[in-house]
C-alpha cells in the first residue's frame, strides 16, 4: 500500500511538471510554473483539500489552479479550474473526479477527456447508490431536452440548471435550483422574461422575501416543460387554471397574503371555464386576463385587469366591450353571498323552486285524494 | 242524471275541442321548449356525469349551444306565431279573450279544494278554460317571457355589451337557470300530470295531436262547455 502511494506520488509529480508547462505556453507565466513545480515537491495542502484526498492528483497539479485553462481557439480561453471548495459542499462531495470522468485512466490524461453526463450515473439500476428519478426522462421530452437533441447550441442540459461540479440539493440556500435562486437561475438565458417576472407581483413579493410566491418551476414546472399548445404542459388552456389553484386555492398561503381564495372555482364555474373544459380552447382562462410573467394587482394602472383596462381586456375577444364590463364583480359563485345580487337572484329562485316543488306534490296528493274520495262515494259501472 | 245508456254513447263519441292551428302551435311549443330543457340541462349540470352524457349525446359543447339557439329559434318563431294568432285570426282572437283571468277563476280554484278535501259537496261548474289550463298558460307565458328576455342578453352578449353592466349578465344567466329550472317542474309536476299522468288519462292522452275529447269527459272537466254545445246542437 505504501510502496503503491509512492509509485503514484512520483508520477504525479511528474505530471505536474507536463501539466506547467502547458501551463506556461499558455500563459507565459513563468512564475506559476515554478510554484507548481513546488508544490508538487514540497507536501503541503493547497487550500481546501489536503494531500492524502484522493481526488488530490487532479488538483494539486492542475484544477486547484485558479487560473488554469485552455486556449481552444487562437485568444478564447476555457477555464479548466475546478473549485474544489464547492465540489466537496455538493452532493458529490464524496466522489472522486474519475467516478464521473471514466476516461481518465492516466493522470495526467493525455487527450481531452469525453463530455460526460448525468446519466452515466443516474439511470435506473445503477450500483453506485445516485438517485434516480423519472426527470431525466422526462427532461428528453421538454423543450429544452427537444432543442438539446435538435442541437441547438443553447438548450440547457441539466449542468446548465444544477451546474458542474457544485451539484447541490434543491433545498439548499445555495443551490441555483433552490426556490428563491430558481428565477435568477433561468434568467441566465431568459433574461427579458426575468426582468417582467420582477416587475410582477410575483417577482416583487419574492423580493421581498416571500418564500411563497411562484418562481418560474411552480407555472412551467422543472423537468416536464412543454410549450403551452402541448396537452401535457402545465400551461396548456385547460391545464391553466389548475396550475394556478396548486397556490390560488391554498388558504393558508392566501390568507397570509391577502389575496381571495375562490377565484379558481369561480373561474372553473364559469361559462369561460365550462368552455375550457370541454375544450373550446379559444375560451378565455386565467392569463388571457390576468397576463403572464408581469401579473400586476387590480389597483395597478398598468394591470389588464386595472377597471380602466378592462374594455380593452375584454375586448381582446368582446369587441363591444365598453367601460360596462367594469360594472359588476368579478369571479363571482352564485351560491355565495360574496355575489351580491347575483347570490339574491339564486337564493330567490332557490326558495321559488323549493316553494313550487312542494306545492305541486301537495297539490298531487290532494288532487289522488279527491278522486280517491269520489270514486269510493259514487264507484262506477 | 243521464241514463247509462246515453253515458255509453257520449263516452264513444268525441268532438274535436282544439283546433289545427293550436294544435301545431303547442306541438311547435312541445318540440322546441323539450330540445331547449334537454340542451339546457346539460350545461346545467355539466359537472354530473348526467349533464356529461347529455353533452355527449348533444354532440359536443358547441353543437349543445347551436342546438339550445336552433330551438330557441323554433320557440320564439312560435310566440311570433301565437301573438298573430291571437291578434289578427277571428278564431285565434275568441280564444284568447276565454283565456283571460278573472275573479271566477279563483273563486274555481278555492272550490275545487274544498271539493277533494269533502269540505264541497258540488264540483265548481268549469268552462272551456278553466282555472287550470288559465294558469298554466299565463304561467308559461311569464315563463317565456322571462327565457326570451334573458336567453337574448346570453345569446348577444357581444352585442349587449355596449348596453348592460357586467352583473346584468351574472343576473341574466341565473334568471336563465333558475327559471329554466322552474319550467321542468311545472312541466312535470303540473302540466304533465294534468294531462297525462293523472288517473283516468295515464299513460297518455292524445288529444295534444288530433285535439278530439269524448263527450263524457268534456261533461265531467268542462260543464260549462259541454252545455253551451249542447244548446247549439252542436253534440
Amino acid at each position: 500500500m505504501k510502496k503503491l502511494f509512492t509509485a503514484r506520488h512520483l508520477k504525479m509529480r511528474a505530471g505536474g511538471a507536463k501539466c506547467a508547462v502547458a501551463l506556461a505556453r499558455g500563459f507565459g507565466a513563468r512564475l506559476i510554473v515554478l510554484s507548481v513545480i513546488m508544490v508538487g515537491l514540497i507536501p503541503i495542502s493547497w487550500p481546501g483539500y489536503s494531500q492524502r484526498d484522493p481526488n488530490a492528483r487532479c488538483l494539486l497539479e492542475c484544477h486547484a489552479n485558479p487560473g488554469f485553462k485552455r486556449e481552444v481557439a487562437p485568444g478564447q480561453f476555457r477555464a479548466l479550474f475546478v473549485d474544489y471548495e464547492q465540489f466537496k459542499a455538493s452532493v458529490h462531495g464524496e466522489k472522486l473526479c474519475v467516478d464521473c470522468h471514466t476516461d481518465v485512466t492516466v493522470i495526467p490524461h493525455q487527450r481531452r477527456p469525453e463530455q460526460i453526463h448525468c446519466l452515466q450515473c443516474h439511470y435506473q439500476g445503477n450500483v453506485v447508490g445516485a438517485p434516480v428519478s423519472e426527470r431525466p426522462e422526462k427532461y428528453k421530452e421538454s423543450v429544452h431536452g427537444k432543442a438539446f437533441e435538435r442541437g441547438d447550441p443553447n438548450a440547457p442540459d441539466c449542468k446548465n440548471c444544477h451546474t458542474v461540479h457544485s451539484v447541490r440539493a434543491h433545498t439548499d440556500p445555495l443551490s441555483p435550483v433552490y426556490r428563491v435562486n430558481i428565477p435568477k437561475t433561468c434568467a441566465s438565458c431568459h433574461v427579458e422574461i426575468y426582468t417582467d417576472y420582477l416587475e410582477g407581483v410575483h417577482g416583487q413579493a419574492l423580493r421581498n422575501n416571500v418564500l411563497e410566491s411562484a418562481v418560474c418551476s411552480d407555472c412551467h414546472r422543472e423537468h416536464d416543460l412543454f410549450p403551452p399548445d402541448d396537452p401535457r404542459s402545465s400551461l396548456h388552456p385547460q391545464n391553466v387554471a389548475n396550475t394556478c389553484a396548486r397556490c390560488h386555492t391554498d388558504v393558508s398561503i392566501m390568507e397570509r397574503r391577502g389575496v381571495p381564495v375562490k377565484q379558481v372555482e369561480a373561474f372553473k364555474k364559469s361559462f369561460h371555464g365550462i368552455a375550457i373544459e370541454f375544450g373550446i380552447l379559444k375560451s378565455a382562462h386565467c392569463i388571457s386576463c390576468h397576463e403572464y410573467h408581469k401579473i400586476l394587482s387590480s389597483r395597478d394602472p398598468r394591470s389588464p385587469i386595472h377597471p380602466l383596462n378592462l374594455a380593452q381586456t375584454c375586448g381582446q375577444c368582446h369587441p363591444n366591450a365598453s367601460s360596462n364590463v367594469a360594472r359588476g364583480r368579478f369571479h363571482i359563485i352564485p351560491s355565495d353571498p360574496d355575489a351580491g345580487i347575483v347570490f339574491w337572484v339564486y337564493e330567490f329562485y332557490r326558495w321559488l323552486i323549493i316553494v313550487m316543488t312542494s306545492f305541486f306534490v301537495l297539490y298531487i296528493v290532494l288532487d289522488l285524494y279527491g278522486r280517491w274520495r269520489h270514486a269510493r262515494r259514487r264507484p262506477h259501472g | 242524471m243521464p241514463s247509462e245508456q246515453v253515458e255509453e254513447l257520449s263516452a264513444e263519441r268525441t268532438i274535436e275541442r282544439i283546433n289545427l292551428p293550436l294544435r301545431v302551435q303547442h306541438f311547435a311549443l312541445l318540440v322546441s321548449v323539450t330540445l331547449l330543457i334537454v340542451t339546457g340541462l346539460a350545461l346545467l349540470y355539466w359537472d354530473s356525469a348526467f349533464g356529461r352524457l347529455l353533452i355527449a349525446l348533444e354532440g359536443g359543447f358547441e353543437a349543445r349551444g347551436t342546438l339550445h339557439r336552433i330551438a330557441a329559434g323554433l320557440l320564439i318563431a312560435t310566440t311570433l306565431y301565437h301573438l298573430l294568432y291571437i291578434l289578427f285570426s277571428r278564431q285565434g282572437h275568441e280564444e284568447f279573450m276565454q283565456m283571460l283571468l278573472r275573479v271566477q277563476d279563483f273563486r274555481d280554484y278555492g272550490a275545487a279544494l274544498l271539493y277533494d278535501l269533502g269540505l264541497r259537496a258540488e264540483k265548481p261548474q268549469l268552462d272551456r278554460y278553466s282555472y287550470r289550463e288559465k294558469f298554466q298558460y299565463w304561467a308559461f307565458a311569464l315563463f317565456i317571457v322571462v327565457m326570451i328576455g334573458s336567453g337574448f342578453v346570453l345569446w348577444f352578449h357581444n352585442w349587449f355589451f355596449g348596453l348592460l353592466p357586467k352583473w346584468a349578465f351574472d343576473v341574466a344567466l341565473a334568471v336563465h337557470g333558475g327559471t329554466g329550472t322552474l319550467i321542468l317542474i311545472v312541466l312535470t309536476l303540473w302540466h304533465l300530470y294534468i294531462v297525462h299522468l293523472s288517473p283516468g288519462r295515464f299513460p297518455i292522452d292524445w288529444s295534444f295531436w288530433d285535439g278530439k275529447i269524448s263527450e263524457s269527459q268534456l261533461q265531467e272537466e268542462h260543464p260549462l262547455e259541454y252545455k253551451r254545445l249542447k244548446e247549439k246542437g252542436l253534440l
